[in-house]
Formats: structure tokens, C-alpha cells, sequence
């Protein structure tokens, strides 16, 4: 009964702030919510088949997969790669792991900021350098530039992200047990075959995790977008949270940006979803 | 040492300290242009070292704008998310790994979702309850959301402190004639308590650093947070990257100092798999 009472609170609020409101967005989906005077009228789905007619749809959608896509594997390539060193017990490597932790804890405030000011087309080093070897032209910022600007937000969020993965791989790595390396080295297995029978099948239990976790993140993750481009330029970096965004704060189109998210939500699930029963099959 | 493993550690050595500088420059890169002057911040090309440096940035941000109420602001929401996290999660923690009662796997599993919920989905409904309640543009109302974001994560990382805590403790309290509250409050508590704090720095780093609900939530400049602050700096006429980069670099200082302090659980904590991103 005790455990009852000590979880009664919990409950108590994740029903108010986080079940309530799911149900709540399923229910503004199916309305259209008049800004003006705050009068609401059941629609059905018809907001559902007005994103489906929306000829923003493709292109936002292509837009959240080239950012998903460049993100994870940036920050899984750089995850991966940072794991296996500081693995190594080697001097210094403490003052590194910690430094390579720091993005883990930094606003993405001022992550946005720092880019911009290191994108700035005047004055940033980024873009002087870019300019220096003419890959920009003079005053240019890779941030005005369509293919730049996606570029750029995916550096940024690599940059936030791979300590992440870089830490689960590392703590996987510290799970291994000596002896597998022993015995494959009895066995006369030299450093890559260590590494590809040893190392390697010991981390895919943690792949899956984290790349469901990481993809998740990744698709719904707004802030560093729209703190760097709001989307821009000309809607280049517009990925579907920021649409959401747009719709629900910018133009008080409630029902309209609910639908939005649920459409998100629910590709998500289905993906989740297919993602586990097909990895469980292939563990058999 | 043979030549292969001098190698090797050569190449550790290298990939390291490039992503170092990739981490490491663009802080390095903020601090130093904080303390520029402006004939030396607007050059091009971009002065590596400044020749003087100033506080004028510093001063202005004191002086002649909120940022001291941003400041202010953020530090008590932090404070105050922390605290009501604290208390839900250490008891909801301690119970799921000690007691049996009805409806316990169903309460995990809806913490583990809420875990992994995105917020982007749920902005909306929750900004309505918010609004209902006649919190918008109020402290309280963005202590509700951060607990809202951070909440299910407090959870899941305090369960797996008290999981590696032996239930034989409790139990031989119990044995001496503690009540379950008493037992809970004088030992296991206590012992517990470094990775209750751990969790509560990261509660703190986590709502310090929100930027999407304040946004939604906040309208006048006495309840803005310190990313909002900035994020104003930015859209603002002019943009003024000096008092950008120096409340840049103000609200990332503090967030490393308690990461470095807690540093060591947050490795246990990811060890145990309870971490968010």
C-alpha cells in the first residue's frame, strides 16, 4: 500500500500534463479553431487530407529526412570513432573525455549563437575561410545559401549529439569482457579481427537502442533549427517540427499544427514499431 | 613498445584532439570574442587573438538590459523544477524498486513513454492547460512544463539509484521496528543522496537550457528565461554580437561547473542506460 501512496503523486501529474494532453491534441485535430474568436467546430479529417493536398507536405518531409539522415550519421560515425579512443587508457584521456562531453550540457542557445557568429558573412571566421578559398563568394554566409544552410544546421547538431552516442558506445565498450579478447588472441586473431569479432557484436545490442532513441530525438528535435534559421532560407531548413511551429504559433492554426504532430507522432510509432519486430527477427 | 602500438596510440592521440578542437574551438572561439572590443570583433579578416580586451560587453549586458532578470528567472525556475522533480521521482523511484502494488508495470511503461514523447507534439495541448489555468507568462507556469520535460527522465535515472541500493537494508530497518517512512527517510535516503543530487543537476542543466515552452509561454521581458534573452538579442534590429557572445558565454559557464561536479555519476548513470539526449 506504502508504494501506492509514494507513487500516487506521479501518477497524479503524469495524468494531468502528459496523458490529458495527448488526448487533447487527438481531439484539436479534428477541429478548426477560429483565432479570432476562439470558436472551435468539429471538422472531422479534414485536416488530415488538407496536409495530404498541402504541397508543403513532400518537400518539409524530404527536408526532416535529409536532416535526420545527416545528423545520425555524423553523430553515430564521430560516436563510434571517439568511443573506441577514449576506450584507451592512455595519459590524458580523461581531460579529452571530458572536454568531448561538454556539447552534452551547453544551451542550445548559445550552440545557435556561437554557429551564426562563426557563420556570420562579415565577420565570421567560418565563413572567412570559406570565402578565402572561394567556395563562398565575398560577404556570402553559408547560412543564406539553401544547401548551406542544411549543411550547417547538420554540422551543429552533430557537433550537440555524438558526445551522446559517443558515451553509450564507450560505456558498451567498457562492458566487454576481457577474456573475449584473451581467447580470440589465443585463437591468433590480430587487431581488426579483435575489433570485427569481438567488438563490433558486442556493441549491436546498444546500436539498436540508440538509434531508435537518437532517431526519435532527431526528427522531432526543433530548437537548434530554429535558433540558427528559423527554418530559412526560403523554407530550406524547414523540417516538420518547425512547420508545426509555424502553423500552430505563427498563424494559430491549432487544429491544423495538431494534426501536424500527430501525423509525426504516429509515423514515429509505425516506425518504432516495425523497427523492433524486424530487429527481434533478426536476433533469432 | 613496438612500432604497431606506437602507431596506434599516435592515431588515438590524433582523433582525439581533432574532435577536441571541434568541440572545443567554437566555446574557446565565443569566450575570446566576449571579451573583444568592437574594433576588433567586426574585422575582417577575423583577429585570432585580441591585442586588448574589455568588458564593455559585460557592462552592457549589467547595465542596460534584463539580462540580470533572465538570470534570475532561469536560476528559479531551475531551482524550483529541480525541487518538485526531486520530490516525485525520489518517491515514485524508491517505490517501483521496492514495493509490488496494481498497476506498476502499466506506471513504468507510461514513464518510460512519456520519456521518449517528443515535445514538439505536445506543445499546443499543453500550452491550452497552462492558459486555463491562468499560468501563461508566469514562472510557475514554465516550472510546470520543465517538469513536464524532465520528469520522466528524473525517474528512470533515480530508479537505477535506488536499484543498486540492497533491499536487505530496508528490510533489516524494518526488521528493528522502523516505519517504511522512517526507514526510507534516515537510511536509505542518506545513502542515495549523490545520485539524487546528480540527477537534480541534471534536472537544473535541463530547464536552464529550455528554449520551446518559455517561448510559447512567455510574453513580457520580467518572466523571460536566459535563452529567450538571447534569442531576442538575435532577432532584434541590430544584432549585437558582443552582448550575444558574453551572455553566451554567462549562461554556458555555469552548466559546465556543475556537469564538471557531478561528472563522475552522470558516467554511472549512462552506464546504467538511463540518460537522455
Amino acid at each position: 500500500m506504502a508504494g501506492v501512496l509514494f507513487v500516487m503523486p506521479s501518477i497524479v501529474f503524469l495524468a494531468a500534463f502528459v496523458a490529458y494532453p495527448v488526448i487533447d491534441a487527438v481531439r484539436l485535430s479534428l477541429l478548426f479553431v477560429d483565432f479570432a474568436t476562439d470558436e472551435t467546430k468539429f471538422v472531422g479529417l479534414a485536416n488530415f487530407a488538407q496536409m495530404l493536398r498541402d504541397q508543403k507536405a513532400p518537400v518539409v518531409a524530404l527536408n526532416t529526412i535529409l536532416w535526420t539522415v545527416g545528423s545520425l550519421a555524423g553523430q553515430f560515425a564521430l560516436g563510434l570513432g571517439a568511443a573506441l579512443c577514449i576506450n584507451r587508457d592512455l595519459p590524458g584521456m580523461q581531460v579529452i573525455r571530458t572536454i568531448l562531453l561538454l556539447p552534452y550540457v551547453v544551451p542550445v542557445i548559445a550552440i545557435a549563437l556561437f554557429w551564426r557568429w562563426l557563420l556570420d558573412g562579415s565577420y565570421g571566421l567560418v565563413s572567412y575561410l570559406l570565402q578565402a578559398v572561394d567556395i563562398l563568394p565575398p560577404n556570402q554566409s553559408p547560412l543564406a545559401i539553401p544547401d548551406g544552410a542544411m549543411v550547417s544546421v547538420i554540422i551543429a547538431n552533430i557537433w550537440r549529439g555524438f558526445p551522446f552516442v559517443m558515451i553509450s558506445y564507450w560505456a558498451a565498450l567498457q562492458g566487454i569482457p576481457e577474456e573475449q579478447y584473451e581467447a580470440a588472441r589465443v585463437d591468433g586473431a590480430g587487431p581488426w579481427q579483435e575489433f570485427r569479432y569481438v567488438t563490433l557484436p558486442n556493441l549491436i545490442e546498444i546500436t539498436k537502442v540508440m538509434f531508435i532513441l537518437r532517431l526519435i530525438w532527431t526528427v522531432t528535435f526543433f530548437d537548434i533549427i530554429w535558433l540558427i534559421t528559423r527554418g530559412g532560407p526560403g523554407g530550406a531548413t524547414e523540417h516538420w517540427p518547425i512547420w508545426i511551429y509555424q502553423e500552430s504559433m505563427g498563424f494559430f492554426r491549432f487544429g491544423y499544427g495538431a494534426a501536424l504532430a500527430l501525423t509525426l507522432a504516429m509515423a514515429l510509432m509505425v516506425f518504432s514499431a516495425l523497427y523492433f519486430v524486424l530487429s527481434r527477427q533478426g536476433t533469432r | 613498445m613496438t612500432a604497431r602500438s606506437l602507431l596506434s596510440r599516435l592515431t588515438v592521440y590524433a582523433v582525439t584532439l581533432l574532435l577536441a578542437a571541434f568541440i572545443g574551438f567554437p566555446l574557446l572561439w565565443m569566450l575570446i570574442s566576449s571579451f573583444k572590443p568592437s574594433a576588433q570583433l567586426f574585422v575582417s579578416p577575423p583577429r585570432l587573438l585580441p591585442t586588448e580586451f574589455t568588458l564593455d560587453w559585460y557592462r552592457n549586458l549589467v547595465h542596460q538590459s534584463d539580462a540580470p532578470t533572465f538570470f534570475w528567472n532561469s536560476l528559479v525556475v531551475g531551482m524550483a523544477t529541480t525541487a518538485i522533480c526531486l520530490v516525485l521521482g525520489t518517491l515514485a523511484g524508491y517505490a517501483v524498486t521496492r514495493f509490488e502494488f496494481p498497476g506498476k508495470g502499466i506506471f513504468l511503461v507510461s514513464a518510460l513513454l512519456s520519456y521518449v514523447f517528443p515535445a514538439i507534439v505536445l506543445f499546443v495541448p499543453i500550452y491550452m492547460i497552462i492558459n486555463s489555468l491562468g499560468l501563461t507568462d508566469t514562472l510557475l507556469g514554465i516550472v510546470i512544463c520543465h517538469t513536464i520535460l524532465t520528469f520522466p527522465f528524473a525517474l528512470w535515472m533515480l530508479r537505477s539509484f535506488f536499484a543498486a541500493i540492497p533491499r536487505e537494508i530496508d528490510e533489516a530497518a524494518w526488521v528493528d521496528g522502523a516505519s517504511f517512512l522512517r526507514a526510507f527517510a534516515t537510511i536509505i535516503l542518506p545513502l542515495a543522496l549523490p545520485g539524487i543530487f546528480s540527477v537534480g543537476v541534471f534536472v537544473f542543466v535541463l530547464s536552464w537550457n529550455e528554449y520551446l515552452f518559455a517561448s510559447v509561454l512567455v510574453t513580457s521581458n520580467a518572466h523571460k528565461t536566459i535563452p529567450l534573452g538571447i534569442a531576442e538579442f538575435i532577432t532584434s534590429f541590430d544584432v549585437r554580437w558582443g552582448e550575444i557572445m558574453a551572455m553566451g558565454t554567462l549562461a554556458t559557464v555555469p552548466v559546465i561547473v556543475l556537469f564538471l561536479s557531478v561528472q563522475r555519476y552522470f558516467l554511472r548513470g549512462v552506464l546504467s542506460g538511463a540518460v537522455k539526449g
